[in-house]
């Protein structure tokens, strides 16, 4: 398990006052930050820009020594055990950067195995599996430099693999990806977690794609831990409203009045068109069940139903306006 | 083992960066060609007779050996400040810090480079200074039995300043300065091609700052003078000092340079 305690980071940045003179400014980028990843578990970090969610990656990666606190990787300390943690872990970012564009990608993944200590048939056999599960065979004596974007990252995730780490960490892995290369990375991370009991740390600011994957959410704000629990939980917690779209036969207006009274603890707003009404209902539960059964009571026939469930995003929206208000 | 599985990876990364095209060749070859050809015929309008000043300092009838030893021993020495200008493409690329992610010994990581680098970049002007010497019939100027120990000796100097130096650019991403002073000054006052004794005193102290000053010196005493290690037992000696004070501040300033950036996370600032 990694375990990280309080652990903070503070840097010293330094701000031009005029052309020949700077000052130096204390930054925070992490502060007091409490955080353990599983094996085989996908735990979600997320913030806005800024919030300190490269730094924590940083430090857990041992990249960045944390300012106070501390980080274990399964009883190891990240700071004094350095090079016993750097053989567990490995890092991921998106991007196109992080590859030697001149080189193959079999020959970027020999590079990088041999300075993880592999080598001979048991590199190139890591090599050949790591290629296979990315997809990239065909593709591993080509210059990276004619890669796709969505090649380059899947490279990077073999890249990320060869040393078999125990512990992955996913700086926004999915950045400029398109649909289908997205989704097929997100079914690598989901079987490298579940499958290969990989313990995975995610950032992403796709929060569709945090809710599908991640088993836990850390939420930080200005380097400091805002809220930590299921992704479920989280939007249950923070978003209250379920939103009901539903476009009936010609409501009159005591079936209207009838409506509203029967749905006790909603709001409801009616838009009449030639031949129906769309009713708009917002309510702190799921309203679906009664709305139908009114319809029925009322024999109202329906012709279109939508719902639309309160959404982490949702939750991360209300929590950044709550926090700036 | 894993020194060797390390310095085949930089070799091989190096070979697969480096000679991508055609052009390669111009800088290995064609222009340190140029530059001795160029410093060759700059003697010739001079009185290079046995009563010239030069000769007072050195053999002139040597003066194409000199030259060319002068400048193969210096393309060593130079193309590591050229590697080690390169580590600025690792920070920007993002893979310096990935190289540094990995459990691999930094050490061995900084001076394997400089050796790949090595390897990569003096094969083609080295079979160029053969060339030359069979061809011009200066051949039976050098002393054979010497160049193997000469050759080794050039190779681990240039190895460990080759080292030095990328640790020095891992330090800091300005570190370009060098590149500067260590073209056309470490050039002319290591003696690559005027001898360094023929300096003013003030030349002279500069000559001692660049390591390059003390290699040549031995290399050409071994080659062209056919002097023996024994002979040269104190410009030995001298050189294993400047050598072992380049080790040390190697692994002083590597361990410095990986707690600043841990501190500071300028591994990625470029």
């Amino acid at each position: 398990m990694i375990e990280a305690k309080g652990i903070g980071k503070v840097y010293s940045v330094k701000k031009k006052k005029s052309f020949f003179r700077s000052e130096k400014q204390i930054v925070r980028a992490v502060n007091g930050l409490n955080l353990t990843i599983n094996e085989g578990e996908i735990v979600g970090l997320l913030g806005l820009n800024g919030a300190g969610k490269t730094t924590t990656i940083k430090m857990l990666s041992t990249l960045l020594n944390p300012s106070e606190g501390t980080i274990t990787v399964d009883g190891l300390d990240a700071v004094q055990d350095a090079i016993q943690v750097k053989a567990m872990v490995n890092m991921i970012a998106g991007g196109e950067r992080m590859l030697y564009w001149r080189l193959t990608g079999a020959e970027n993944l020999r590079y990088f195995g041999k300075l993880y200590g592999l080598s001979g048939n048991a590199l190139e056999k890591r090599i050949k599996y790591l290629l296979d599960i990315v997809g990239l065979t065909n593709a591993s004596d080509t210059p990276v430099e004619l890669y796709s974007k969505g090649m380059k990252q899947r490279l990077q995730i073999a890249r990320g693999l060869i040393n078999d780490p125990k512990y992955l960490f996913l700086d926004e892995p999915t950045l400029g990806l398109d649909a289908p290369v997205a989704k097929q990375l997100r079914g690598m991370v989901k079987t490298l977690a579940k499958s290969d009991r990989k313990g995975i740390l995610l950032t992403s600011h796709y929060l569709e794609e945090v809710e599908e994957l991640c088993d836990r959410v850390y939420i930080i704000e200005k380097g400091s831990l805002i809220l930590h629990d299921t992704p479920e939980n989280i939007t249950a917690s923070v978003v209250k409203d379920y939103h009901v779209t539903i476009e009936t036969s010609v409501l009159s207006a005591p079936v209207q009045y009838r409506m509203k009274q029967g749905l006790i603890g909603c709001t409801l707003g009616f838009t009449e068109n030639a031949d129906s009404t769309v009713m708009q209902i917002k309510a702190p539960f799921d309203p679906t069940a009664q709305i139908i059964d009114l319809c029925v009571k009322e024999s109202v026939s329906i012709q279109k139903l939508e719902l639309k469930r309160p959404r982490l995003e949702d939750a991360i929206l209300a929590l950044a306006k709550e926090k700036s208000a | 083992m894993r020194i060797l599985s390390i310095l085949q990876a930089e070799v091989v990364k190096s070979h697969q960066h480096n000679f991508h095209n055609k052009l390669i060749y111009f800088s290995l070859l064609i222009w340190p060609a140029l530059l001795f050809v160029t410093a060759y015929y700059s003697f010739k309008p001079f009185n290079l007779s046995s009563s010239s000043q030069l000769s007072k300092y050195m053999d002139v009838n040597q003066i194409t050996m000199y030259l060319l030893t002068g400048y193969m021993c210096y393309i060593y020495f130079w193309s590591l400040v050229q590697s080690a200008w390169n580590m600025s493409y690792e920070r920007q690329a993002g893979t310096l810090e990935l190289i540094f992610l990995t459990p691999v010994p930094r050490l061995t990581v900084m001076f394997a480079r400089a050796a790949g680098n090595m390897l990569e970049a003096v094969w083609l002007f080295t079979a160029f200074t053969l060339l030359v010497l069979l061809t011009t019939g200066h051949a039976g100027e050098i002393h054979w039995w010497n160049v193997p120990v000469a050759f080794i000796l050039l190779s681990i100097s240039a190895i460990v300043w080759g080292g030095f130096l990328n640790i020095v650019f891992l330090f800091s991403r300005d570190a370009g300065i060098l590149f500067t002073i260590f073209e056309e000054p470490m050039q002319f006052f290591s003696g690559v091609r005027i001898p360094v004794l023929a300096f003013p005193l003030w030349g002279k102290i500069i000559a001692f700052f660049f390591p390059l000053t003390y290699v040549l010196e031995i290399f050409r005493d071994l080659v062209l003078n056919g002097k023996g290690l024994v002979e040269l037992g104190e410009q030995s000696f001298i050189l294993f000092c400047v050598l072992a004070l380049l080790c040390t501040a190697s692994v002083f300033l590597l361990k410095k340079a990986e707690i600043h950036a841990k501190e500071t996370g300028n591994m990625v600032l470029f």
